[in-house]
């Protein structure tokens, strides 16, 4: 373990989160804002810490090359710091009171959750609310892939990096070289998102709502500029657009840019897509069934309602434009459940992903089959190919440790006083990167409430669930630390 | 440039590295699925699991927009037929191959145009009995590389117990009027240093120097290496290296006695050998190479695959008394070890093969290109372009990569040592020293201009 190389590394990280704070400072400034001094702090001490750092600890030897381990201590790190840094603006601004508030808006930011602490969006300035959008935005590609884009100090090092980033059971690259595929990833993100601002600009949002809802379904984040969310709008068109991008951003983006480049065979023919499409189909039906026979009169409110929702939080972007926990007990049951499956390998948002279950799926079928032909040599098929044994044996153990986790959090949180649906909704709504849960977080309130240990925990289950509970996880394992 | 590179062993690796340092894309395709995994935790380069001589592995990798493919498995018909593929399923224009089997040799003509289309056929055994030949012709140096079609040698030897130690380059100059001194740059402590007039000459220098290949004797003698030439000769391993490092001294009239293990090899040795004297037994054996008077051979070989025995058997033989060892080594990082050791003179098959394959990839530009030094220096040779950045003014107003060296200018036939007013003419051949990590630098200096508009 490099420690030197390591915080100078983290020097670099530093400085462009201090760097990304600038538009919002534009904005403020222009806006007169008062807010605008904070911003500006912020920026100055977030951009000094850096780049004292970068200086200050030089780098050892003439190139940087990471091992695995070192890349895992970065990319934690790098997380835990950008929320800490990337706070200031709300703390100084007074938007929160206290450290551990602006750090949970932050985290939750990042990790494009999207769960809230402000309960005064309409009135909070501009700048802040770009600043807002824009943590989902960066965090949602994600931070150091945008680096290894960008820069091209992480050669070699850079695959051990975005190994630990990229949400995904398999990691490929798509062209041969590691800053070019982060590169591309990145291009095809930012198109994405420059469609539909259009779109939703030509709905009647103005250019600021645009950018900033953009960048949160997008990033499947789901922050608003407004405390209603998206039922501010109240728009067909608007949630239209939104549910489209939503379930875009939920797809494994390496699809898209295969799509782009020509290829629509193995876009449509992806199993996982299937799988995915199919899950927020059934859900959708389901639901709507249920709000016309128990909640509202007519079938094109339920469908309305209840497509969004189902799309909103199966990706885990958590926009809202109904109150969720008034609905009937089923629905609100179903959307539990699919905080937990949550979008595709390769996408912005979180979860346990599709790709993980429909692999979990095909090995229980494959264990019920040898129990009839007992000697029978199987492998689990994804699109004609194998899996690797190790894949999937690795990907069993990550939905054993996501329940352990996601319970062992649920019972610190009743200890803590919490309520039992505000514990069980809300982990899931955290470590799933979702937002909003049900009972005291539910859509329409914050997570303000909430006590003090409660938010860091969340915070906690936010980044566990980010970065796939391994990268986290390992850094806990006393081995890692040893000579 | 999109390389596709099968096989990741020793060759297959290097050429990947340096190639995707030099932000080439790379697909490595391997049958050894733990090997690439390993690889890819190093390298950026793209891994695919599969046999190189599957169509359906190659079209995976993209060989309809390769633009290279260099086949270096272990299997010649592996090999072989991948690039028959790369020529006919694609057009891909450059395709490497690596030969073995010597006995292919005599059919060259199945790898050419209209039959097999391989661009470049690489025999690492063929490359390691040439560079052994060099280091026996030349028994001062430690290292000879061959430059402007073997006119040209650029021979690399420390100082040692020399008579120069401690005067300057100028005043040896003047010592040696008739002689052309082309000392192209000077390694001390590991730095790479532009030789001046005024540098003073210290012991255990490694100096590098360019002369044609007649005069290369008389420039080993002025600075106090051995030049007579090698009479005898033991070859310690007969394999296909071995042996074809014995047909070719036998060829030059040299005495030649050849030891090997295994006895059915030496009977088929001695069949097929003329003159020498083919001894069954081990290399490494203290008594054998008694019995053989090792004390008055000129030169002790160590060619057998494996290298342990045969550091310690080129060892064993200095310590005996042999003038001059060389040894086989197939491991690129132990080379730098090797040569501490006290082994004079170090052949690496792979390594040759690796620069040979370097050459045919940075084509056009840089001609000939061979890793000195612990691999961190290049040499490499030249054709300057018209319009390109080194013909439009003076050596010193270029801005080469640091540490770059203009070693010499060759014009038609004269010899050039380039001043610092010099100015490179189009069609001189060039041959420079730099840093690898400024090569990808280095090329753009050397590329034509216009080739951006393309």
């Amino acid at each position: 373990m490099n420690l030197k190389n390591i915080v100078h590394i983290l020097g670099i990280f530093i400085f462009l989160i201090g760097a990304a704070m600038l538009p919002a400072l534009v904005i403020s400034l222009t806006l007169h804002e008062a807010a605008w001094t904070a911003i500006g702090i912020s920026a100055l001490i977030t951009m000094g810490t850096g780049l004292l750092l970068y200086v200050f600890i030089p780098r050892t030897g003439e190139r940087i090359s990471l091992t695995h381990r070192e890349g895992f201590v970065i990319v934690t790190l790098v997380w835990v710091l950008a929320s800490a840094f990337g706070g200031l603006p709300f703390l100084l601004s007074g938007v929160v009171p206290t450290f551990c508030d602006a750090f949970f808006e932050t985290m939750s930011g990042f990790t494009t959750t999207g769960a809230s602490i402000i309960s005064d969006l309409d009135k909070t300035a501009r700048g802040i609310l770009f600043w807002r959008a824009l943590t989902h935005w960066l965090g949602g590609m994600g931070i150091i892939i945008l680096s290894i884009a960008i820069l091209p100090i992480l050669g070699v090092g850079g695959m051990q990096l975005f190994k630990a980033e990229i949400p995904s059971p398999i990691k490929d690259k798509i062209t041969p070289r590691i800053a070019e595929t982060a590169k591309n990833l990145w291009l095809v993100y930012v198109a994405i998102t420059a469609v539909e601002v259009v779109l939703l600009y030509l709905g009647g949002m103005s250019a600021f709502d645009a950018v900033c809802h953009a960048f949160a379904t997008m990033a499947t984040g789901g922050f608003s500029t407004y405390d209603a969310s998206i039922a501010h709008f109240n728009s067909l068109y608007i949630e239209i657009v939104i549910i489209f991008f939503m379930f875009v951003a939920g797809m494994n983006f390496i699809l898209h840019y295969r799509l782009l480049r020509g290829d629509a065979k193995t876009f449509f023919r992806d199993p996982e897509f299937h799988f995915y499409g199919a899950i927020v189909l059934v859900s959708t039906v389901i639901i709507t069934l249920d709000l016309r026979f128990h909640y509202f009169s007519n079938l094109g409110e339920s469908i309305r309602y209840a497509a969004f929702q189902v799309v909103s939080i199966m990706t885990t972007t958590g926009f809202a434009t109904y109150n969720f926990d008034q609905w009937p007990a089923p629905s609100k049951f179903i959307l539990v459940l699919l905080m937990f499956i949550g979008g595709c390998a390769g996408s912005t948002g979180g979860a346990i992903k599709c790709l993980r279950i429909l692999i979990v799926i095909k090995q229980t079928f494959i264990e019920l089959y040898r129990l009839i032909h007992p000697h029978a040599v199987l492998s689990v098929k994804i699109s004609k190919v194998a899996v690797p044994p190790e894949v999937v044996s690795s990907i069993r153990s990550f939905f054993v440790l996501y329940i352990v986790i996601a319970m062992s959090a649920m019972l610190a949180l009743t200890l803590l006083g919490v309520d039992m649906v505000t514990s069980i909704s809300g982990v899931a709504a955290t470590l799933g990167n979702v937002g909003p849960g049900l009972g005291l977080v539910n859509a329409s309130s914050t997570y303000f409430e909430l006590p003090q240990a409660a938010k860091w925990l969340f915070s906690l289950c936010m980044l566990l669930g980010r970065l796939e509970i391994y990268t986290v996880l390992v850094l806990l394992v006393p081995d890692f630390w040893k000579k | 440039m999109k390389v596709i590179i099968i096989g990741a062993g020793e060759v297959g690796f290097h050429i990947a590295d340096i190639l995707s340092k030099e932000k080439q894309d790379v697909i490595l395709i391997d049958r050894n699925e733990e090997r690439l995994k390993e690889l890819s935790e190093t390298l950026d380069v793209m891994i695919l699991h599969g046999s190189g001589s599957s169509p359906e592995v190659l079209k995976k990798a993209g060989l309809d927009q390769a633009d290279m493919v260099i086949a270096v498995t272990d299997s010649d018909e592996t090999n072989m037929v991948a690039c028959l593929l790369a020529s006919t399923q694609s057009r891909v224009s450059y395709k490497i191959a690596r030969i073995r089997n010597p006995e292919l040799d005599e059919y060259a003509d199945i790898f050419g145009k209209d039959r097999l289309n391989i661009n470049l056929c690489i025999n690492p055994e063929r490359e390691a009995v040439k560079i052994a030949l060099d280091l026996i012709e030349f028994p001062g140096a430690t290292e000879v590389m061959d430059f402007h079609d073997g006119r040209i040698k650029l021979i690399g030897f420390p100082i040692q117990n020399s008579t120069v130690t401690g005067r300057t380059l100028q005043q040896l100059r003047e010592i040696h009027p008739d002689s052309k001194m082309l000392i192209t740059s000077i390694i001390r402590d590991d730095k790479l240093i532009e030789p001046k007039g005024d540098s003073v000459i210290q012991e255990n220098d490694f100096f590098f120097a360019v002369a044609a290949a007649a005069e290369a004797k008389e420039l080993l003698r002025i600075f106090g290496r051995k030049t007579d030439p090698a009479k005898r000769i033991v070859i310690m391993g007969g394999g296909n290296t071995g042996r074809m490092l014995a047909e070719a001294l036998e060829g030059k009239g040299l005495g030649v006695k050849i030891i090997e293990k295994r006895k059915d090899r030496c009977r088929s040795l001695a069949e097929r050998l003329d003159k020498a004297v083919v001894l069954h037994g081990d290399g490494t054996s203290q008594d054998l190479l008694l019995e053989e008077n090792i004390r008055d051979m000129d030169v002790f070989a160590a060619v057998t695959n494996d290298e342990e025995d045969n550091v310690l058997g080129a060892l064993l033989a200095k310590r005996l008394g042999v003038k001059k060892t060389i040894a086989l080594i197939n491991r690129v990082e132990y080379m730098p070890l090797v040569s501490k050791l006290g082994i004079d003179g170090v052949i690496n098959p792979r390594q040759a093969a690796i620069s040979k394959i370097l050459h045919y990839v940075r084509r056009g530009k840089i001609i000939s290109a061979t890793p000195l030094h612990d691999e961190r220096v290049e040499a490499f040779e030249v054709v300057a372009l018209a319009t390109s950045e080194i013909t439009s003014k003076p050596v010193k107003r270029i801005s080469f990569p640091p540490g770059t060296v203009v070693g010499a200018i060759v014009r038609g036939e004269e010899m050039i040592i380039p001043g610092g007013d010099t100015v490179i003419q189009p069609g001189d051949h060039v041959i420079m020293f730099t840093f690898r990590s400024s090569i990808p630098q280095m090329e753009k200096i050397l590329m034509v201009k216009l080739e951006y508009f393309e």
